[in-house]
């Protein structure tokens, strides 16, 4: 009895076996595309009417195809399944046998720039899911580029005016709104931009493990994460400081422009620009064009002091005149030049963000066209024996609703930084007395909320001492 | 202020014989007047007994202003929410007494401990910083009193009870949420705050507060709300209503358990629970 017991196991476990040796062997010798080019091939036979060409198609032979490209260091075999992208007779076939839409082909031969040059996709693999990239975790990097980006791939060879002129013009479109949105104010692009965000150059062919796909919703790749990422940064990085307001289409528009951003370039041969049709950075001279290049993401018009919640700390308005009042140019250059340590301020001389020295000269002229002509009241910081226990009291009774119990700053200014802490006492003291007209900051003095001028020059020399404060 | 400094003046006068230092003294008189004496008598001819309205000049005349009308030297405020929306941020105007965060019934006044509460912790988001430890109790009771002082509503009306908050365990539960969003369509909540709660919906860009001034729909996924970020602070917001914007009270309309159900879908729309 033991013994039947036994063999029936050994029975039937071999039976298991070997029907996963038959079903194994079943699918290595069946693959996806031998049954499409088997259908191809069928479809062929019953479209064609000669006889000869009958003939011709019966013979052709199923079997794995390759497009080799030497110069773009490139295996294509995506014409395995894709087995009709160049027969006009199948113009009308359901893909993966369908011909290639548009006359794309007629100028972009297979055998010169293959498939996934434009469309992205592994090359190499012989079944749809791992050459697609596509589904629940299959890890590719660069899988197959949604239609409405393949724009993206066209401005490796070919400039904007050339697409835009065919009615291609969604990188252009995505280029225009980085300029206009300002992103070089955290991005560096092209040589210069602020450091706030990561540098965009080849970010279009990052690898997937390179941004955090944790919060993607759907299909796990660079094209969602990008699209997501204008529309909401904080699902998927919740860390992040990027300043966006984009509407669905322009979101697109913008993942065309990002995933044009490749490394390397394509081969001579390939690429046609014209080179008079490219967008040119904005001249060293026009300080309002550079203006909205570096400056508009995070200052707006400039007119209004806003508090951002984002950044947690208020935007000053640099162009507010009140400001511009006080405030002189080598100060402005000063702060431009240096940034504001401890704040979302960029150090943007040349060795940093990028801007020479005419740039930024233009940038300040532009930002004090709105300059007063008078000069404020002199205070005369320096007639005052400045007590700095009692400004503390005044700093505790006046400042520290807005400027922060240690100066750090939240509705006011941050009082520690560097900046600030080297800023001449004079413009303080003249700060405080006339406030800032048109922000929050009110006046101080005897024209405001009464501050003895004693008391504004105590304050002074506490606020001169938060630097080295804990 | 001006008198003490005429007396000071003379007592100087009469022990100097210097005449150079009288030409001294002329010629310092204008910065003596402006300089004053320090801190304690900088506010020249405010006299302050009540301690209250010390307080209230030394912490939130700046922004509420004078007379508590909500027109102080510091002015309207600029905010740019994390959606890009921008608000303006005005200070509470005590003198209509008319108060958003209440725990007590619409219509009502609020209780002195949420005066109290709003005094302690601030009000995030908008710059209303919190006092826990910069006033004395006294001084905080003292405050409340003075505020209560701008608004004749004060004088008329009592507050009413306030209205007791337990949170019931089920609350951000799947089914809750799913109870939720029924109601957030049933009393179109969405006709404001929009279908995805981001304060765009329809209606969003007509609603006035009692001032005449445009206020934006709360959209939820800015964080949390001024009042706080807990389920017991959504769920008295749905309760009391906030008076004087276009939030109105459900407390008539949606029976308690309908209320806690809304603070679930609430709660989903901040990202809270799944």
């Amino acid at each position: 009895m033991r013994n039947r017991f036994y063999f029936w196991i050994l029975f039937l476990s071999g039976l298991v076996l070997l029907i996963f040796v038959l079903v194994a062997a079943y699918r290595e010798l069946t693959p996806e595309w031998s049954g499409y080019q088997a259908d191809y091939k069928n479809q062929l036979v019953t479209t064609l009417k000669d006889e000869a060409a009958k003939k011709k198609a019966r013979s052709l032979s199923v079997e794995v195809q390759q497009l080799y490209l030497a110069d773009l260091q490139r295996i294509d075999r995506c014409t395995s399944c894709h087995v009709g992208v160049e027969n006009p007779l199948m113009a009308k076939a359901k893909t993966p046998l369908k011909q290639h839409s548009g006359d794309y082909l007629a100028n972009h031969s297979p055998e010169k720039f293959g498939c996934t040059i434009c469309h992205y996709g592994q090359g190499r693999a012989t079944n749809k899911r791992e050459a697609h990239g596509m589904g629940h975790e299959t890890h590719w990097d660069f899988p197959v580029i949604p239609a409405k980006y393949l724009q993206s791939a066209c401005v490796q060879c070919h400039d904007a005016g050339t697409l835009k002129a065919k009615g291609w013009d969604s990188v252009a479109r995505g280029e225009n709104l980085v300029n206009e949105k300002g992103c070089r104010g955290c991005h560096k692009l092209g040589g210069a931009g602020g450091v706030l965000g990561k540098a965009l150059a080849g970010v279009g062919s990052k690898p997937i493990a390179y941004f955090p796909m944790g919060g993607v919703d759907g299909e796990k790749n660079t094209y969602a994460w990008f699209k997501q990422h204008f529309i909401d940064p904080r699902k998927l990085v919740p860390i992040s400081e990027m300043k966006v307001t984009v509407t669905d289409e322009e979101a697109d528009y913008l993942t065309a422009y990002v995933l044009s951003l490749r490394s390397g370039e394509m081969p001579k041969q390939f690429r046609q620009f014209n080179d008079a049709a490219t967008t040119a950075p904005p001249s060293p001279t026009d300080g309002e064009a550079l203006y909205k290049r570096y400056c508009i993401a995070c200052h707006g018009t400039g007119k209004d002091s806003m508090f951002d919640e984002i950044f947690g700390r208020t935007v000053p308005s640099i162009m507010n005149p009140a400001f511009l009042k006080t405030a002189d140019n080598k100060l402005l250059k000063k702060v431009i030049e240096e940034g504001r340590a401890g704040t979302q301020m960029t150090s943007w001389k040349a060795a940093a963000a990028g801007l020479t020295g005419q740039e930024t000269d233009s940038i300040i002229q532009y930002l004090t066209k709105a300059r007063p002509s008078d000069k404020p009241e002199v205070f005369g910081y320096m007639r005052y024996k400045a007590d700095q226990k009692h400004g503390e009291d005044v700093y505790n009774m006046r400042c520290w609703h807005c400027h922060g119990k240690k100066g750090e700053g939240e509705l006011g200014l941050n009082l520690r930084n560097p900046v600030v802490q080297g800023d001449d006492p004079e413009f303080l003291a003249i700060t405080v007395r006339d406030g800032r007209k048109d922000t929050p900051m009110p006046p101080f003095g005897k024209n405001g909320l009464r501050l003895a001028d004693q008391d504004i020059a105590d304050v002074v020399a506490f606020v001169k001492t938060l630097g080295q404060r804990k | 202020m001006i008198e003490k400094e005429g007396k000071e003046m003379e007592e100087i006068w009469k022990r100097s014989n210097h005449i150079a230092f009288i030409v001294c003294l002329t010629l310092l008189l204008s910065v003596l007047m402006e300089t004053g004496q320090g801190i304690k008598n900088a506010y020249a001819g405010d006299v302050v007994v009540d301690p209250g309205k010390k307080v209230f000049g030394e912490r939130c005349m700046v922004c509420h202003g004078d007379k508590g009308n909500g027109k102080g030297p510091a002015g309207i405020i600029r905010n740019s929410e994390k959606g890009g929306r921008i608000l303006l941020v005005r200070p509470r105007d005590f003198t209509t007494g008319v108060f958003r965060f209440r725990s007590t019934p619409t219509g009502c006044m609020p209780v002195d401990n949420d005066l109290l509460r709003l005094v302690d912790l601030g009000i995030p988001r908008s710059f209303m910083p919190p006092h826990k430890d910069k006033l004395s109790p006294e001084e905080k009771k003292a405050v409340i009193e003075y505020i209560k002082t701008f608004a004749k509503r004060w004088k008329e009306e009592s507050p009413c009870e306030a209205i007791p908050v337990k949170q019931p365990k089920y609350v951000g539960s799947r089914s809750s949420i799913e109870k939720g969003l029924t109601v957030y369509k049933k009393m179109k909540c969405w006709e404001c705050h929009g279908d995805d709660g981001r304060g765009g919906g329809g209606k969003a860009d007509k609603i006035k507060d009692d001032w005449g001034n445009p206020i934006p729909p709360f959209n939820f996924t800015s964080g949390a709300l001024k009042r706080g970020g807990t389920p017991e602070d959504v769920y008295i917001t749905f309760t009391t209503g906030l008076d004087g914007t276009g939030m109105p009270s459900y407390e008539d309309s949606l029976n308690e358990e309908e209320r806690w159900d809304l603070v679930s879908y609430t709660l989903k729309l901040m990202g809270l629970v799944k």
